[in-house]
């Protein structure tokens, strides 16, 4: 925890937002977390981002050990608490959240969040200011966009974002980094604390003001999964992440889709805004597209499925160039099963092996570590009967070598299993190896086939002679 | 070798398992029918070392260990009654999807679209335990499915290549 508060922290301006109100507190203290987490968003939020995976365990530390207390000294650290906010939307969400956004009255020295009851917000605050209080206030204030678009005369709000008020009701709205911090204190309170608020904010903070009161359908972790599909997720938790927090964005827009919300919701996801490119996470209903909630939604779930696809692509070998789901879930299909091919024939290998007695495990573990490609030759050449032999192609190796080894799975490889490799089905061993060497001299340089089973030595050789078998010197 | 990665855990479980298989003396040991069996058993064994050395459980270990359970129980429809109850919630998925999407799912996998992804039909056959998924978890199950997948491979082969010295 400590290690990304001290991440956000260097990266975060100090966002002073000594103007919040204190009564805003008071209001909507009673909002349920969640919508503290949808909040806040972090304009640095692809850089916490990258840190997504400590990120997610702090948070779920934090989840599990509840503190009521607020913790965070008011050093700025807003960015950083809202990102955590936004995280741990989700596990908030439980709606056993009750606010416990005793939220202190303005103190400028920031102790004002700790108030979060749920326990990951407790440990993120750093709030300057009431951070705290902003959540509340934008969720439960039913005019919100109303009064934001009024507030924003005083601050002169973008245009761009004011547009965006006025557009959208229900939508997300996109706070640009002042223009959030003006929004916030503006609807809470008179112009003053809005203009101080405004003027407060110094970084450019998006902010995510879910004002949505939905137990346990705000999820922040929408934000992170926004982030995440910037970041390119290499690990399924990852993946899962953005799982959870594309659900999480794909309810949030649902709300938004319903109008007449009380709550003013800004969740955005930031695919693509129409306004200059912002780093935030929101969803977003974009101009001229259809904002119910289940085109959102949908939109959503194809963001989250083509996230998953980027990184199965970086799994699956050799599918950089494929474009196209179609295209590239076959491919997929076809690794899947070239892989399970392979355990097949490995097992069968290891059937058919002659087991020596005095294996030990040790050596053998520390033998995975050690590539001994070159033994192979004379390994073949002293196999017994029983000993396995499997066609397969190898990559030619220097020197001479029978390989009676399986060679490293390569594209050409995988792409050779995949044509039509019969043997993992077969009962009897002993007759597939001419089809079988064959199709494989078609795709290799040099393809060593080997019998099945009981072949002899003498037999091995016979089948070598036979002509399919073409060594690589 | 990290002690403690999924590869050394799936290696020492495995070769556990199969000096143990190794150990059993049949009558004639180089039979083709034996030979047979014993790589039934060490299927078996590569499949059940690698889901019980995955440190966070997935879906398709829990169906691995399940599929070899009853088929070391011999076959029961409970298997059966099981598929049927995921076959009726991927189709109420699927139906569901219809509704929102108004698009067209197609089968098995290939076709353009957005259709192909609601059923993607053939993953699911490949994917153990994949019936029942959606189709965002159903990837998620693929990728962690392919990495357990290639660390068996890299694993296995190694061995052979050690036994076959």
């Amino acid at each position: 925890m400590a290690e990304v508060l001290n991440r956000t922290a260097t990266r975060q301006p100090t966002w002073n937002t000594s103007g919040f109100v204190t009564e805003m507190q008071s209001n909507e203290l009673n909002c349920a977390t969640e919508q503290v987490g949808n909040y806040f968003l972090n304009p640095n939020w692809d850089n916490s981002m990258d840190q997504s995976d400590p990120f997610e365990s702090a948070l779920s530390s934090m989840v599990s050990s509840p503190a009521a207390s607020n913790v965070l000294p008011v050093s700025g650290e807003n960015v950083m608490m809202r990102e955590l906010i936004g995280k741990l939307g989700n596990i908030c969400n439980s709606g056993d959240i009750s606010p416990q956004f005793s939220i202190k009255p303005n103190t400028n020295t920031g102790s004002a969040n700790a108030s979060f009851n749920s326990t990951p917000l407790n440990s993120p605050p750093r709030l300057n200011l009431s951070m705290v209080n902003l959540p509340a206030a934008f969720s439960a204030d039913p005019g919100f966009a109303e009064r934001a678009a009024r507030f924003s005369c005083f601050s002169g709000l973008n245009d761009p974002l004011m547009d965006s008020f006025k557009l959208s009701g229900n939508q997300s709205i996109k706070v640009d980094g002042s223009q959030s911090i003006k929004n916030s204190p503006m609807e809470a309170n008179s112009p003053e604390n809005a203009e101080s608020g405004v003027s407060k904010e110094d970084s450019s903070v998006s902010q995510q003001i879910p004002a949505r009161n939905d137990a346990g359908t705000r999820k922040r972790k929408s934000i992170p999964r926004g982030k995440a599909k910037e970041i390119p997720s290499p690990a399924a938790a990852d993946a899962k992440v953005a799982t959870e927090n594309g659900e999480s964005n794909s309810k949030r827009s649902k709300q938004d889709g319903s109008p007449g919300n009380g709550n003013e919701k800004q969740n955005k996801e930031n695919s693509k805004p129409p306004e200059p490119p912002k780093d935030y996470i929101h969803v977003r209903a974009r101009r001229g597209q259809a904002t119910d909630s289940h085109s959102l939604a949908e939109r959503v779930r194809r963001e989250k499925i083509s996230e998953r696809m980027k990184f199965l692509q970086d799994l699956v070998p050799g599918c950089n160039k494929v474009t196209g789901k179609a295209v590239m879930l076959d491919e997929i299909i076809n690794y899947v099963q070239s892989l399970q091919r392979q355990v097949e024939f490995l097992s069968m290998k290891l059937a058919n092996v002659n087991p020596r007695t005095d294996i030990n495990m040790e050596a053998l573990l520390s033998k995975d570590m050690f590539q001994s490609r070159g033994s192979l030759l004379h390994g073949i050449y002293s196999m017994d009967s029983s000993a396995p032999t499997f066609p397969f192609g190898y990559q030619p190796q220097q020197g001479l070598h029978l390989n009676s080894g399986i060679p490293n799975a390569t594209e050409t490889q995988f792409s050779m299993k995949t044509q039509g490799f019969q043997l993992p089905s077969i009962d009897g061993f002993t007759d597939a190896n001419p089809h079988v060497g064959s199709i494989w001299e078609d795709d290799l340089q040099s393809i060593v086939q080997m019998g099945f089973g009981q072949n002899q030595p003498q037999g091995y050789q016979g089948s070598i002679a036979t002509g399919q078998v073409k060594i690589e010197l | 070798m990290n002690p403690s990665s999924l590869k050394s855990r799936f290696a020492t479980r495995f070769l556990r398992a199969l000096t143990q298989i190794h150990a059993r003396k049949p009558i004639c040991p180089s039979s083709p029918t034996e030979i047979f069996r014993r790589y039934r058993r060490i299927k078996a064994a590569a499949d059940k070392s690698m889901a019980y050395s995955v440190r966070s459980r997935r879906t398709w270990t829990g169906a691995v260990l399940w599929k070899l359970r009853s088929r070391s129980c011999g076959r029961r429809s409970v298997k059966t009654s099981t598929l049927v109850k995921s076959q009726q919630a991927i189709e109420k998925k699927t139906r569901h999807e219809k509704q929102n999407k108004n698009t067209t799912t197609t089968t098995g996998g290939h076709g353009v679209g957005f259709g192909v992804e609601a059923t993607a039909s053939e993953l699911r056959e490949l994917v153990p335990g994949g019936e029942a998924m959606d189709y965002c978890n159903l990837l998620d199950e693929t990728a962690h499915y392919i990495k357990c997948l290639t660390t068996q491979v890299k694993v296995m082969k190694k061995i052979a290549d050690f036994y076959s010295l």
